[in-house]
């Protein structure tokens, strides 16, 4: 591993890396169009890594789908809660999962909108991982509500009883976030995917999955017709998608910061849980994409400059929620209120110290490794890093969750809590649920966006350019890097 | 619909192709492109896109819809709270937004779907599976009397093949 202090050169040094606007990072060793589609197609053939992988996944689902047959038939009493804490493991993994889904949607809209080029060869993974993070994220409140197939009752329907939801209550607006992401998510990869499926529809010779993929391109001919309103059409919904996925967080963050609890009433809640949000779906972009990378021989497809600019982010939003972290302690302080004062406290000092430190030097103090342009171009650190963020934003849920319901205002209120096998069954299960479906899509249907990649190669022109010398669409020339010390292995 | 299709390797000389097309108003030209490019629509003139209509309207309907639900409901069944006001606005908010995205983000796709003509149903004439792999397609609706000087045209700006479609 690199070290942290090692300075990067002057212009002659020849160690020194080029700093490349995250605007500018193009695909210099594809060359055309044709390389693309062979390239990325070949990924979709299923491999013995693959069945293995997808045969942990489903066993890790079924534990989760076990313990959720054991707790319907025995009862919530089963999940380990007991007053005062009646929200544990589900609420916090609830909301660990929605956060893994906002990166997705950053990626795919929002940096869609800023033109940032290093999104193009990682938005498709991004996006498939939001939609099937929220997919999962919306099992725990319908796990946690104890009767599951009551569920329906939060939407608003005519219905025999006269009764409406309260829309007053976080829990409905819960719903219509969710639903409204989880609806919105799936169409805007699905209208990615339509020119993609078209690819494989033209070139799939068995007639039953060149049936099947007809049906899902929605006969598209890639006229200009088409392409015209299609890319008026994406822009719209990524114009819709960026109010949307700082709205659905925001929502979620009321789910506490409504209650008078110590540690959740504050108003910073919401711009903390949406960079919180979007550094650990990054971080999970990293655990997913890391490793597809190198077993997918995609390297110069998601080249190092990607990384370094996903990187630059992870960064960003770790100083923002660190700053939190820390405004959060002065916001008790300055605020005189007893009960917060001796929360926090209580939070790093108190019965859930530990935690608490977990959460701080995982998203505070690793991250700051990400100044390092070195390490910010270490695959291996990067793929750690990922899981330590992951455990670290897992935590802060917790911190969130736990300490502040077992030390309320009144010292009665105080108590403790420990997880049941339950609740982690259901944790383990949220993995399997998770990945099984995220490896199905891999070999179903392409995991990078071949209409959007080809976009950015140089097309082929008429004797005019080479295009085998790594000149990119804008006339500058980019040298591909291969290969670099601390490759993730 | 008959015209001649055309393939071209090259992005130029499809765009200098259609422009000639135009130019000599030889019929209605229909380009396939693997991925969308700027240099068809400046070539083809054609006007944007009406789907921006479809996304007002639906967003418009949308938040009408959201703020009408929920005020409408607490007005049904009152659950007055130390006289505080039945319908509040401000948690309304968020389901007239969220109504909102849902509704203007499904219109946007149903627009997308009316004004592109998708599904459909066949690929029609004119039509090559190589369009959506790396080749550029170029098909100009024409009438068989005029088949000739098109494909001559086509062939002089560098078609890889060109074809008459019935």
């Amino acid at each position: 591993m690199a070290t942290l202090a090692r300075p990067v050169g002057g212009a002659g040094d020849p160690h020194r890396r080029p700093n490349i606007a995250s605007a500018d990072v193009q695909l210099p060793a594809v060359r055309d169009y044709e390389q693309v589609d062979n390239e990325i197609v070949a990924t979709m053939r299923p491999t013995g890594g693959w069945f293995a992988g997808l045969g942990l996944a489903v066993v890790c689902m079924l534990i989760g789908a076990s313990a959720w047959v054991y707790q319907i038939y025995w009862g919530l009493g089963q999940a380990g809660y007991e007053p005062p804490l009646m929200w544990g493991v589900y609420i916090i993994t609830f909301v660990f999962w929605v956060g893994i889904g906002h990166a997705g949607t950053l990626i795919s809209a929002i940096l869609y909108l800023f033109r940032a080029g290093f999104r193009t060869t990682i938005y498709r993974v991004s996006e498939a991982m939001t939609v099937f993070a929220v997919m999962t994220a919306g099992l725990f409140p319908i796990i946690h509500i104890g009767r599951p197939w009551k569920f329906f009752w939060l939407i608003p329907y005519p219905n025999w009883r006269l009764i409406w939801p309260n829309f007053k209550s976080p829990l409905v607006w819960d719903v219509f976030a969710i639903s409204t992401y989880l609806t919105i998510s799936t169409t805007f990869l699905y209208i990615g995917l339509i020119p993609d499926i078209a690819v494989l529809r033209d070139r799939e010779t068995n007639p039953v999955r060149k049936r099947i993929f007809s049906i899902l391109s929605l006969g598209w001919r890639n006229s200009d017709r088409e392409w015209r309103h299609f890319a008026r059409a994406y822009l719209f919904l990524a114009a819709f998608s960026t109010p949307l996925v700082l709205s659905v967080h925001s929502v979620v963050s009321f789910d506490f910061a409504m209650g008078l609890t110590p540690g959740w009433h504050a108003s910073i809640f919401p711009p903390y849980f949406v960079a919180g949000a979007i550094f650990s779906g990054f971080a999970m972009v990293w655990t997913i994409s890391i490793p597809m990378r190198r077993w997918f021989g995609l390297k110069h497809y998601i080249t190092l400059n990607h990384l370094d600019a996903t990187a630059k982010v992870v960064l960003f939003t770790s100083l923002v929620v660190g700053s939190a972290y820390l405004i959060e302690f002065f916001i008790a302080w300055y605020s005189g209120v007893p009960a917060e004062i001796e929360y926090f406290y209580n939070r790093v000092f108190g019965q859930w110290w530990w935690s608490a430190w977990i959460l701080l030097i995982c998203n505070m103090v690793f991250p700051l490794s990400l100044f390092s342009q070195q390490l910010r171009r270490n695959t291996t650190w990067l793929f750690i890093l990922s899981i330590i963020i992951n455990i670290g934003m897992w935590y802060e849920r917790f911190v969130i969750v736990v300490p502040s319901l077992t030390h309320e205002f009144e010292p009665w209120q105080w108590g403790g809590y420990l997880p049941s096998w339950v609740d982690m069954c259901f944790l383990v299960g949220s993995f399997g649920w998770f990945f099984m479906w995220f490896l199905l899509f891999t070999k179903q249907l392409p995991v990078f966006a071949l209409a959007e990649i080809k976009e950015i190669i140089p097309p082929k022109l008429k004797g005019t350019h080479k295009h085998d010398d790594h000149i990119d669409v804008t006339g500058k020339h980019q040298a591909f890097e291969p290969d670099t010390p601390g490759e993730f292995a | 619909m008959q015209g001649v299709l055309a393939a071209f390797r090259e992005l130029d000389a499809a765009v200098h192709a259609v422009e000639e097309l135009k130019q000599k108003r030889v019929g209605d030209v229909t380009v396939y492109t693997p991925t969308p490019r700027h240099e068809f629509e400046d070539a083809l003139g054609s006007p944007s896109s009406a789907v921006r209509r479809f996304t007002l309207v639906g967003g418009l309907l949308g938040v009408t819809f959201g703020y009408w639900i929920a005020i409408w409901t607490s007005e049904y069944w009152p659950l007055v709270v130390g006289g505080k006001a039945i319908a509040s606005w401000i948690p309304y908010t968020i389901i007239g937004f969220e109504v909102m995205v849902l509704v203007g983000a499904l219109s946007t796709v149903f627009g997308m779907f009316y004004l592109a003509r998708v599904p459909r149903l066949t690929m029609t004439v004119g039509y090559d599976p190589r369009f959506s792999h790396g080749d550029y397609g170029v098909f100009v609706a024409t009438t068989p009397d005029k088949f000739q000087a098109a494909e001559e045209l086509l062939r002089r700006h560098g078609a890889a093949e060109v074809r008459g479609e019935r």
